[in-house]
């Protein structure tokens, strides 16, 4: 099921076990609970960090999710954790990354002696949430803002000779990576590469890449209006069954490939 | 699950710059080539040292069957080729990725 988090656990001679579901002290899988069906966001796309968070020598699991919010499940020591996640808040407000998908990563980024909080973003950049608490305390986190930028068109297709930043729905990680002393950022993606399907000349190919592209950003500003509270199922339904087909047409002159690359980006 | 995917593309929202304090970004590679991962993409790296050999190595995971590859850290950012990571004597699989 989405949402549980899986371990694989180390073992002496630096093997690991299968993957198993992680369960809370109370013997059933640690989840974030759904407040109600409209909220699933809530509970998938879960992205666990291990570390520990309120300084009491156990470590706790700080999780991000499909909502970009993030909480916190309390560590008791050897592995278990309490199965009622809290919210973790910036000031009054529960901590969310601009976008969908918070992506933990928890360092002293500001070399302040306490941790901060990265995260990576469906929009991509990286994205920072500073913790002004000092050593061995409990954080006290301000809301995010951006270290690196995200890219102006995160899901676009790109030519190969175009990648030259990460896309999308970016996942971090910080540490020295070329040993200069600084910490450095390393950055996963995804997105497409796209190019013309044999047959197709490059001329016809940026003609018809830019048409479907005013078609697609068409039928995204009418889904957009839909998105009201509830949503207008009725007229989204039909324009996502369109979406669907246009996705398709770009086969008739696009080659796709879906990948994601790993980043580095070197501190000054 | 379509509307989470039509979700994801509608994400894409601008920030304000920051200061650059980066250099430009560089991809990473594994041996001579750009790691990259199978469709439908999402890599997600980690530094460990695994073998303990005091190098840190590189992990990257992959939403594909919840796979994760493995480059053998060589030290001043270079990585070996990739290797599956492998658990229970088998290639190791996260379950339930979506």
């Amino acid at each position: 099921m989405a949402g549980l988090f899986q371990v694989l656990w180390g073992q002496a001679d630096g093997t690991f076990k299968k993957a198993e579901t992680l369960n809370g002290t109370d013997g059933q899988p640690l989840i974030i609970p759904m407040p109600n069906e409209k909220e699933i966001v809530e509970s998938i796309c879960t992205r666990p960090t291990a570390v520990d968070w309120d300084a009491d020598g156990d470590l706790d699991l700080v999780v991000g999710n499909f909502s970009g919010k993030f909480y916190l499940f309390r560590g008791e020591g050897a592995g278990k954790f309490n199965p009622k996640p809290e919210p973790i808040k910036a000031g009054e407000t529960h901590l969310q990354v601009q976008g969908h998908h918070g992506d933990p990563c928890i360092v002293d980024w500001d070399g302040d002696g306490d941790v901060d909080v990265l995260s990576g973003a469906a929009s991509g950049g990286v994205q920072w949430s500073e913790n002004t608490a000092g050593p061995k305390k409990t954080p006290v986190l301000k809301a995010f803002a951006a270290l690196i930028p995200g890219p102006v068109d995160p899901n676009e297709g790109r030519r190969p000779h175009e990648v030259n930043e990460p896309a999308g729905s970016t996942r971090v990680c910080v540490a020295d990576v070329n040993g200069d002393g600084k910490l450095d950022v390393l950055v996963g993606d995804a997105l497409s590469l796209v190019s013309p399907k044999e047959g197709v000349s490059e001329a016809d190919f940026v003609k018809r890449r830019a048409e479907w592209k005013a078609a697609s950003e068409d039928l995204q500003k009418q889904m957009q209006a839909a998105q009201t509270d509830p949503p207008d199922m009725e007229k989204l339904e039909p324009l996502y069954e369109k979406f669907n087909e246009l996705y398709k047409a770009r086969e008739a002159f696009m080659i796709e490939e879906r990948t994601g690359f790993v980043w580095v980006y070197l501190r000054k | 699950m379509k509307r989470l995917a039509v979700l994801l593309l509608m994400a894409g929202a601008a920030w304000p710059v920051a200061a650059s304090e980066f250099e430009k970004p560089m991809q990473l590679k594994g041996g001579d080539e750009i790691i990259k991962v199978e469709a439908p993409g999402y890599a997600f790296p980690c530094l460990a040292d695994l073998d303990r050999d005091g190098k840190a190595d590189l992990l990257v995971g992959q939403f594909k069957e919840g796979k994760i590859r493995v480059f053998k850290g060589l030290g001043a950012m270079k990585f070996g080729p990739g290797e599956w990571l492998k658990a229970g004597g088998e290639v190791a699989q996260v379950p339930g990725v979506w």
